[in-house]
């Protein structure tokens, strides 16, 4: 995996292996590959998402990243490798329910009110309506969409409704968030906000594994791998990325590792 | 076991709420079904009224008056020919009467539909059991020729029955009887096919809409089935096909006095059987389709053939035999023909057995193929 190391901060995992009750990674994945037809989109990555982390998934449109997700989520079955979730061989259907997924595309239903989605969501994964009740309006005011619960999401702008999508992933609490380019289109101010709320999560052991094109957002990542072609190009804290490339910024780092791997 | 029930009422929840919520298509729910009986009823009716019949009434005696006499209602506008007598030749039949030629003029150049031709000595050979009528008929509209025939064969029977007279006709109606209209015999294949039209249209957009906008894949990173998904989709719908199925029914009974002899509930059940296999069928399709414009042109590949092979408009006896076969693999034969069967012929579970194990076998086939593709165009 040429692992420069975790670095600091990272020691705490095991101890919240324990505090979620699993003994592996995560999320963990084995020379995993997988081809569409013609169309490799992985090309044998080795993985793990330790507990109690931010992990970026960064890398540019087409670097195998949302696949890679699929996979975990048992909705790719991969060509070859073995990939693991929660102690789990995918596909992962057991512990679905303790995973939380925002996919890229806007996957709620425009034609629900928020709260009707959620709902909906919050029954799939086993919750109690109580349950379903008292979450929606927390992780809508997480969201900052509390208003708009009783609204039917086609008459909400672009941004609130990825973060209405958003909400959903959270609903069930999960221990591991898979979301795949959640900030796209959300502004600043709350995509700050968002970040607060995912150290939150690590705190309390959970693991949150983001996808992202945006380099620089990796910098708010206790880990980061950075996947080009369908291979993982490094995996480390960005710190360490930054230092081994000597460059400046993850996107100079990239750029660096990208030239390296075609030269090799 | 508990839980898989959850999720599927889950589903069926949320799609209720969603047709809750787009009133434009509740509207079309109600309506479209409603249309289409009202336009079938009206228009396949089958009533014919004011057929132009001429009468060539040269009867010396008076039985040929007390016969037209007895031809009542609108069905025939009988009208005595008044044309000038011209002789001529009728291939085939031999030299008419002047007086007939001419009406047969009338007939010939489209401007009746019929005569009716009394001759001289009717009245005089009835007696003897020889009297002839002649009936001169447009026969290219098979509905107006049942109507004109159907008509004087009524007359005949008021006029001459109990008399032991030439004319008294045995009729032997073994269902329905002369009140037996058009609508009535038609209206069991209509209610499905009301049911055929609108499962398969909204099953088949409403899939294409979950895939189109990434949430099949959503769902299912949630521990939902692809069977669970599939069920939960089809039971909102036996409901919104169930709410059609009374619509279309009222519309029947009341709008055209529709007479059902057989039982209700029990045909209710075949439209929900029906149904639910029509939305497995629609969602299997739409895994075929990667739009909704690719998806709404499935649904004249199922209209057609169940519509011109199913024995809904015209009798299954009517389909050439090479075409028998296909006919009975569209489902709505069975449930037109269990339909028709119960309400005409006050036919019970036991006697359209054979039709309702086909619908199950339908249901079964479908929806299990209807989950298997939606899991695998995941």
């Amino acid at each position: 995996m040429g692992d420069p190391g975790f670095g600091a901060g990272l020691n705490t995992a095991s101890r919240f292996r324990r505090l979620v009750g699993t003994k592996g990674p995560a999320a963990a994945c084995r020379d995993v590959a997988k081809s569409f037809g013609d169309i490799e989109a992985l090309r044998g990555v080795s993985l793990e998402v330790p507990w109690g982390v931010t992990f970026g998934l960064l890398g540019p449109n087409g670097a195998g990243k949302t696949t890679l997700l699929r996979v975990w989520l048992g909705l790719a079955k991969p060509t070859s490798g073995t990939a693991s979730v929660l102690d789990h061989e995918i596909p992962p259907r057991a512990v679905l329910p303790r995973i939380g997924y925002m996919p890229q595309d806007l996957a709620v239903y425009l034609d629900l009110t928020v709260g009707e989605n959620l709902a909906l969501f919050g029954r799939l994964v086993g919750m109690e309506e109580e349950e379903i009740d008292r979450r929606t309006d927390e992780v809508l005011r997480i969201v900052d969409i509390a208003e708009r619960r009783d609204s039917l999401v086609s008459t909400l702008s672009g941004g609130m409704r990825r973060r209405a999508s958003l909400a959903a992933a959270l609903l069930h609490d999960p221990d591991l968030l898979l979301l795949d380019e959640p900030t796209v289109g959300v502004d600043p101010e709350l995509r700050a906000a968002f970040w607060v709320y995912f150290r939150d999560l690590t705190k309390r052991g959970k693991s949150v594994l983001i996808t992202t094109h945006y380099m620089e957002e990796a910098s708010n990542c206790d880990l980061a791998a950075l996947m080009h072609r369908g291979r993982l190009l490094a995996c480390a804290t960005p710190a360490a990325i930054k230092e081994r490339t000597g460059a400046r910024n993850l996107d100079d780092a990239f750029l660096a590792l990208v030239r390296e791997a075609n030269a090799t | 076991m508990r839980a898989g029930l959850r999720r599927t009422l889950a589903v069926t929840r949320k799609t209720l709420s969603q047709f809750r919520h787009d009133r434009r298509t509740l509207g079309f729910i109600v309506a479209m079904p409603l249309l289409m009986v009202v336009v079938f009823g009206y228009t396949f009716g089958g009533e014919v009224h004011n057929v132009r019949t001429l009468v060539v009434n040269s009867d010396a005696g008076p039985m040929a008056s007390r016969l037209l006499e007895n031809i009542t209602g609108d069905t025939l506008a009988l009208e005595s020919s008044n044309a000038s007598p011209r002789n001529c030749l009728a291939p085939g039949i031999g030299i008419f009467e002047a007086n007939v030629c001419a009406a047969r003029e009338e007939v010939f150049a489209g401007r009746a539909w019929a005569v009716l031709a009394f001759p001289e000595n009717f009245s005089a050979n009835l007696p003897p059991g020889n009297a002839t009528i002649t009936v001169v008929l447009d026969g290219s509209s098979p509905p107006i020729r049942a109507a004109v025939l159907g008509t004087l064969r009524g007359a005949l029977e008021k006029t001459f029955a109990g008399a032991g007279a030439p004319f008294a006709l045995e009729l032997d109606y073994v269902y329905g009887s002369e009140d037996t209209r058009f609508i009535d015999s038609f209206a069991p294949g209509v209610v499905a096919l009301a049911v055929l039209m609108v499962t398969t249209i909204f099953s088949v957009i409403m899939v294409v809409r979950e895939k189109s906008g990434g949430i099949l894949e959503r769902l299912f990173a949630t521990p939902l089935r692809s069977t669970e998904l599939v069920v939960g989709l089809a039971l909102a719908l036996a409901v919104i096909a169930f709410a059609q199925s009374i619509v279309v029914m009222g519309a029947a009974l009341l709008l055209f006095q529709v007479k059902v002899v057989g039982s209700i509930p029990l045909a209710f059940g075949i439209l929900l059987l029906f149904g639910i296999g029509n939305q497995g069928l629609g969602i299997m399709l739409s895994s075929a389709a990667k739009n909704e414009l690719q998806a709404i042109q499935f649904v004249p590949l199922i209209l057609f053939p169940s519509l011109l092979l199913t024995g809904v408009f015209f009798p299954l006896e009517a389909i050439p035999s090479s075409f028998r076969p296909f006919s009975y693999v569209v489902p709505l034969t069975y449930a037109s023909d269990a339909l028709h069967s119960i309400m005409l012929r006050g036919w019970g579970v036991v006697e359209v057995g054979v039709d309702i194990v086909a619908l199950l076998v339908y249901d079964a086939l479908t929806l299990l193929g209807a989950a298997f593709f939606v899991r695998r165009q995941a």
